[in-house]
């Protein structure tokens, strides 16, 4: 069937997906899944056959509509429909009418016209149609992040978000009107020969930056993402900051972009990475934490964009072409396992009821299944071989040392990009084993940890499906390089290489016997521990007699020394409780890293404005006399200006 | 027998068992020499050379106590790490022979390898709940951001250098003046990333300062002799590297090329003893600064090497 045919069948299910969302469970499941499998099945033919277009014959809003799927889109509509199918399938038994009776049957629609409205993002070739399609995802997502909006927190960071998004909004405006204006029409499409339009990149660069939260414009992402409904967050971490990619890979394609925008794409994706993962080994909220990760990988995209507009501007397809490939992968790959870390902590505060990791530990032996899925999903999120994460990571490697290489223009930038790529590699490694450890492995520290229950199959096979496609694409990365091409040929014609790379096919290899020599190595030694036997006693901790859970290492003493050197952004507050006799009372110990962008910076410089504008008020105050002596004054400054202005 | 088969499969899979062979006998060797050295210089008798090798095969023989907390991840995490440390061996080169599997960018494979390995004896570590396990994870994990810069550092100074992306070219660098300053960084980077003095010490468990022995307290039996081993080996693979980015062993035929990296191992073997018996555990403040000490050192190097092919 033709990708027109399937996503037109997508569209109708997702329509009656939505109708039968406020009643009947199983017939809006059974409806949603089966859109998402066909908007996966029209993205892979695209991605397999080549590019699909439509113009209808009808005006929406006085433009005719026109849809256009080529490599780039069908990219990012893959991972949509992936991470739509596993949130789907996973909100029918987290967010399930019975526990939300109130909200659940709501939140479906909203879920459903969100999903909608992104693939639709990603369809538009026009630009009026292309900014009703993101303000009203914007919108849809703002309604899911609110679904608890009786908690005073969930209601700032929904606030936030809209704030943010509609400032992100805003600049889209402007772009897309000075695109219309320059060109003549809201059509778009290829513009490279219009020179005149380049500095409209760095409006593009604010507008998707803010969606895709890179720092410094990521101040709304984290609270937004730890309220919102778990499956809510898969989405937005997975795909929905993706928009922002996807808007400024587009249009770093289509439109030619200033001469250093390379570089300062790859700055602020250096920036991201680093300050991201700094920020989230300060957090002790779950979500929290996960949600700045997502600052870091964007910023590792950001990183592989960066250089591959370089590379496009020198002229350098070599090295440009495997940094492209992968940002695109890692934007595939950061969607997998982030929505896969994502729904682990869904499942964690299903059973527990807290996000906080002080109060969790020893999970793993009452939710074997999440356990095992969220490990998976931590090697994977911190680049390590042989799973997903490291082969996009590597590809990043791969352009920055070809940068190196050739001594040319960005050889200057790698060296400390690589570098810095290093040192996040590392901290996000101590971020997850932090995470994995504190949440998962250990003890149980509190009543609540330890009265934890696994969660049913329709929350465990979304993680199961996912972790899959993180070891697949780790095993086999060869298969997925077609994809890659399709979509880089869509961002820079001339680039397309169709045999896959051949130090790919030899990681792909590696990657398998890798897999194959653990799995052997783990069932031996297991083997000879059997056969030697196990004695199990509690752990010896130096011979201390009475451990509690409560002397477990905590996740704040964990991440303290890294914390320490990041402290002069970090801006952590602690407060202690001195101790003073000699036979102390009970003392406290807390900390907290704020958001220190939006609590140092943005937060009083917006006061400073709402402090200026309440003192102009003063000016307005109800007494008429006042009012015409205004009148009198302006009528006299007019008169002086006509007078002595020179006025024609 | 089909000549193609045997040129083309038999003897590189000959090779390549032969090779891991090797690096496995070898690998305990070189603790035992270290001890020997800090016997000698104390003035000790000391354990025997082979002590390594009659304490592997006692503990594989040996059962376990497993801690009540520990899930089965406490024992596939040694054996996964052990794998991920043999793997790196692999991609390195043996003086005149070539690594057992290279391809372009397998340098960060490497890196990554050995970061995996971190991870599983890290959140292996964390199994058990204990305090003190937990300050040795924290540590292990902390510190090795900086020890990680100062190699990926080192790499690209060789990459600059040879202009070789796969460790196979990287390590067969040519005389220049850059190779002693990455000697210095990769060195200081050896102590710290193989639990030696001046940054750990190998002799006690028991002390609040530890960062990679105190991770293992609770190991026994076959798991704890994975661990030994993988740490006698990781030894072994910074050794390696440390020897073949300085020496330009590529030039030399077959015999001096060997013998000279056998006597290179047995060099920084013996300067890892000395190090270990002349030199006292730093304060736990200063860790940090001498790790970056090492990456200044590996970034000169890089800034030498840019400015000798530039």
């Amino acid at each position: 069937m033709s990708p027109g045919c399937l996503l037109s069948l997508a569209l109708a299910a997702m329509v009656a997906g939505t109708c039968c969302a406020p009643r009947w469970t199983r017939l809006w499941l059974g409806c949603t899944v089966a859109a998402t499998l066909l908007t996966l099945g029209a993205a892979i033919s695209v991605l397999a056959g080549g590019p699909w277009e439509w113009h209808g014959a009808f005006p929406i809003g006085g433009e005719l509509p026109h849809l256009r799927a080529d490599g780039l889109s069908a990219f990012f509509l893959v991972l949509l429909s992936v991470i739509g199918l596993a949130g789907t399938v996973y909100s029918s038994e987290y967010w399930s009418p019975k526990k939300h009776p109130g909200s659940a049957y709501p939140g479906r629609v909203w879920w459903n016209l969100l999903l909608l409205f992104m693939g639709l993002v990603l369809l538009c070739s026009n630009g009026l149609h292309f900014l009703i399609g993101w303000e009203l995802f914007t919108l849809c997502a703002y309604f899911l992040i609110t679904r608890e909006r009786h908690l005073p927190a969930v209601r700032r960071a929904g606030w936030l978000y809209l704030a943010a998004s509609h400032a992100s909004a805003l600049c889209l405006f402007a772009f897309f009107a000075a695109i219309a204006a320059r060109t003549g029409s809201w059509d778009l499409g290829p513009l490279r020969d219009h020179l005149e339009l380049a500095p409209l990149f760095w409006l593009a660069l604010i507008g998707f930056g803010l969606k895709a939260g890179l720092f410094p414009l990521h101040i709304w992402l984290p609270s937004a993402h730890a309220n919102a409904p778990t499956h809510v967050s898969a989405l937005l971490s997975g795909v929905a900051i993706k928009m922002g990619i996807y808007g400024l890979m587009r249009f770093s394609g289509w439109i030619p972009t200033p001469a250093d925008a390379g570089w300062v794409v790859a700055t602020l994706g250096v920036a991201s990475a680093v300050l991201g993962v700094a920020f989230a080994l300060g957090q002790h909220d779950l979500k929290r934490l996960l949600a700045y990760h997502s600052v870091e990988n964007i910023g590792i995209i950001l990183i592989g964009l960066g250089f591959a507009m370089m590379a496009s501007r020198a002229g350098q397809p070599g090295w440009g072409r495997l940094a492209m490939a992968g940002a695109l992968l890692h934007v595939w790959n950061h969607g997998l396992f982030k929505a896969l870390l994502f729904l682990g902590a869904g499942s964690v505060l299903h059973a527990t009821g807290t996000r906080r990791m002080s109060e969790l530990g020893g999970l793993w032996r009452a939710m074997p299944w999440t356990a095992a899925s969220f490990a998976l999903g931590a090697v994977a999120i911190s680049g390590l071989p042989p799973l997903n994460g490291f082969v996009s990571e590597w590809l990043v490697y791969l352009g920055l040392f070809g940068a190196v290489d050739g001594l040319g223009p960005g050889s200057a930038a790698a060296v400390p990009a690589a570098i810095l790529l290093a040192v996040t590699g590392a901290m996000a490694l101590a971020c997850f084993v932090k995470v994995v450890g504190v949440v998962f492995l250990g003890t149980p520290r509190t009543l609540r940890a330890e009265k934890a229950v696994e969660c049913g199959w329709f929350m465990r096979s979304p993680m199961l499906l996912l972790g899959g496609a993180c070891i697949l694409i780790g095993l086999a990365p060869a298969l997925f390089w077609p994809a890659l091409q399709s979509a880089i040929a869509a961002w820079e014609p001339g680039w397309a290489m169709d045999v896959a790379p051949a130090p790919l096919l030899s990681l792909g290899i590696w990657n398998v016997g890798f897999a194959l020599a653990a799995a052997l190595a783990a069932t031996l030694l297991l083997r000879r521990v059997r056969r030697n036997g196990i004695a199990r006693a509690g752990t010896w901790d130096c011979g201390f007699a009475a451990p509690t859970a409560r002397m477990q290492y905590t996740a704040g003493s964990f991440a303290g020394i890294i914390t320490e050197w990041f402290a002069w952004i970090l801006q952590p507050s602690r407060h202690a409780d001195k101790i003073t006799h000699p036979f102390p009372s009970r003392a406290a110990f807390r900390e907290h890293t704020p958001e220190t962008v939006l609590e140092k910076v943005v937060e009083p410089s917006a006061g400073m404005v709402m402090a200026l504008s309440s003192a102009m008020r003063r000016l307005q105050h109800g007494r008429l006399q006042f009012y015409i002596l205004y009148l009198v004054f302006g009528l006299i400054a007019l008169a002086l200006l006509a007078f002595w202005g020179g006025a024609p | 027998m089909n000549p193609g088969f045997t040129n083309h499969f038999l003897l590189p899979l000959l090779r390549g068992v032969l090779q891991i062979a090797i690096l496995l006998l070898l690998a305990p060797l070189l603790p035992g020499i270290v001890n020997r050295v800090k016997a000698w210089v104390a003035g000790r008798r000391g354990p025997p050379l082979l002590q390594l090798y009659y304490d592997l095969g006692r503990l594989w023989n040996k059962g376990i106590v497993l801690s009540t907390a520990a899930s089965p991840g406490h024992l596939v995490g040694p054996a996964i790490a052990w794998v991920a440390i043999l793997g790196s061996a692999m991609l390195l080169p043996l003086g005149p022979g070539d690594a057992l599997w290279s391809f372009k960018g397998d340098a960060l494979l490497f890196l990554y390898l050995l970061a995996l390995a971190r991870f599983c004896t890290a959140s292996a570590a964390l199994e058990t709940g204990s305090a003190f396990e937990g300050m040795g994870a924290a540590r292990e994990v902390s510190f090795a951001v900086l020890s990680e810069s100062a190699l990926i550092t080192a790499i690209l100074a060789l990459a600059v250098q040879t202009g070789s992306l796969s460790l196979t070219g990287m390590l067969a660098p040519v005389p220049n003046p850059s190779a002693g300053l990455l000697a210095a960084g990769l060195f200081t980077v050896l102590l710290a990333e193989n639990c030696r003095v001046p940054f750990d010490d190998p002799n006690t468990h028991l002390e609040l300062t530890m960062i990679h022995e105190v991770m293992v307290l609770d190991h026994s039996g076959p798991p704890l002799a994975v661990i030994l081993h993988g740490a006698a080996l990781k030894l072994l693979v910074f050794a390696l590297l440390l020897a073949q980015a300085v020496l330009p062993l590529n030039h030399l035929s077959l015999l001096p090329a060997t013998g000279c990296l056998l006597a290179a191992m047995l060099v920084i073997t013996l300067l890892v003893g000395f190090a270990e018996s002349l030199l006292a555990r730093f304060a736990f403040r200063r860790v940090p600064l001498l790790l970056t000490t090492a990456f200044l050192f590996c970034l000169f190097a890089l800034l030498t090497a840019w400015k000798g092919v530039s």
